[in-house]
């Protein structure tokens, strides 16, 4: 087992352009920070890095005994007496260590069923600290849910949770989308997830479970992913009138969503538009009459 | 001798202002209306609870409806999306009407410098008593209340009205 890899710090870039309220300048703990890596889990990832890291460890080993040979050969040539052999470094061990999970090969029959049934629709499935995850082709999540929720020996019955993370480091994605499955008769829970790149729009999973419908419409208000065949796609948290998406990695913590609320003084502001929109929905004149 | 015996009649009556007795009134039962935002919102019912028992001030009547209410306690964070409901809520109270901004969300913004959060509901609404804590407990809700009763006792009615006064002369 290799070390941990830890990604490297990101550099600071520059602050977007953008209607900022603060200073950037000033507060460099308010700049927005892009991430350069994709901690995106993954079995795949993870032995391509393994595989890496080891090749890395053959190629030094190799460098220390050639620059053994050349000693040797230069010690004899001046007559001295031959340098030391090197010997190989051993990995630390420390069993005091914090056993980190890493993914691993899916061995679990869920998985595999999910992946003889959809075949290449499958991309990759893994475990990982015993959590089952399976991540379909973008286009198949809704046949992918169907299976899983009707299939006999699947039986997931409910949507517990529906998330999606910005990845802007990563290639040929932008967002990955996490459903969360629970099977209450089997007590089992099973993650699918898909890759999707900016401006796709991913099939609604109202169809098969209708608490998706408040999730999507929270994905879509926090990261902008609409989805297909929803039956209401507007914002939910955010007023209605809100710009930009709140958890995108672009989007800064303080400035582009502030504003000035200036409605307690001024009761022109916000309260009279509602009111009279709501005076015009009902026939209502409110405004005053003047004397002429 | 040197003390004065009350007469009949002072025995009997008690002569008072009625802008004392009317500012007593309110003082000693402000109704606050049923509203919370937030973690606050918790140690208001804690207040309004046996151990604490709002209701020894006279505040124990959360109303269910702001028409019937005369104190609102903002207690937690207002986001821009909750802020026209607030605004709504209080216009829909009668006077005279008192607003408690309670804890550092709804007095500053609190730890929420961010993209949601309104910072100090005193931007949307007059505000009386300011407490501060995260969350305050209800002793400090108790004691603000009574700055708040207090405020009321010194109230005037010339001092609402005094605009008006002034304009027509």
């Amino acid at each position: 087992m290799t070390d941990p890899i830890i990604p490297q710090a990101p550099e600071v870039p520059e602050a977007p352009a953008g209607p900022y309220v603060y200073d950037y300048a000033a507060s460099p703990q308010r700049q927005v920070v892009m991430p350069k890596t994709v901690p995106l889990p993954s079995y795949r990832t993870y032995q391509a890095e393994v595989k890496a890291a080891a090749e890395a460890d053959e190629a030094k080993w190799k460098k220390m005994q050639a620059d053994y040979e050349t000693a040797k050969a230069k010690a004899e040539a001046e007559g001295k007496d031959a340098p030391k052999p090197p010997v190989r470094p051993v990995p630390r061990k420390d069993d005091n260590d914090v056993k980190i999970p890493w993914p691993q090969e899916a061995k679990d029959a869920d998985l595999l069923l999910l992946q003889a049934a959809l075949g290449d629709k499958v991309e990759e499935i893994f475990e990982q600290a015993g959590e089952l995850t399976c991540q379909v082709a973008k286009d198949a999540i809704l046949e992918a849910l169907h299976l899983c929720r009707d299939h006999a020996d699947l039986k997931y019955e409910m949507l517990a949770d529906q998330s999606a993370t910005h990845y802007p480091a990563a290639a040929g994605f932008a967002f990955s989308v996490v459903y969360h499955l629970t099977s209450i008769s089997r007590r089992k829970r099973l993650r699918l997830r898909i890759l999707v790149p900016e401006g796709f729009v991913p099939e609604s999973a109202c169809a098969v479970y209708p608490s998706a419908n408040w999730m999507e419409r929270e994905i879509f208000d926090m990261l902008g992913i609409g989805f297909a065949n929803h039956p209401d796609m507007t914002r939910i948290l955010c007023p209605d009138d809100w710009e930009g998406h709140a958890l995108r990695k672009d989007y800064p913590v303080v400035g582009w969503g502030q504003r000035d609320v200036a409605f307690r003084e001024d009761r022109g502001g916000m309260i009279e538009r509602i009111a009279l929109q709501k005076a015009g929905q009902l026939g209502i004149n409110l405004k005053q009459p003047k004397a002429e | 001798m040197g003390v004065m015996q009350p007469s009949a009649f002072e025995q009997i009556l008690i002569t008072t202002k009625v802008e004392k007795v009317m500012n007593w009134s309110r003082a000693t039962s402000v109704w606050p209306v049923t509203f919370g935002l937030a973690c606050c919102a918790i140690e208001m019912m804690a207040a309004g609870a046996s151990r604490f028992d709002f209701d020894r001030f006279g505040a124990g009547i959360f109303r269910a409806t702001p028409r019937q209410a005369d104190l609102m306690i903002i207690a937690g964070t207002v986001t821009y999306k909750m802020a026209p409901v607030i605004k709504t809520l209080y216009d829909q109270m009668p006077e005279p009407k008192w607003v408690i901004a309670m804890g550092s969300c709804a007095t500053a913004g609190g730890p929420f410098d961010s993209y949601h959060t309104v910072q100090g509901v005193d931007k949307i609404i007059p505000v009386d008593v300011f407490i501060p804590g995260c969350p305050p407990r209800p002793e400090s809700l108790i004691y603000g209340f009574m700055k708040l009763q207090d405020k009321i006792m010194t109230s005037s009615l010339a001092d609402r009205y005094k605009d008006i006064f002034e304009e027509v002369g």
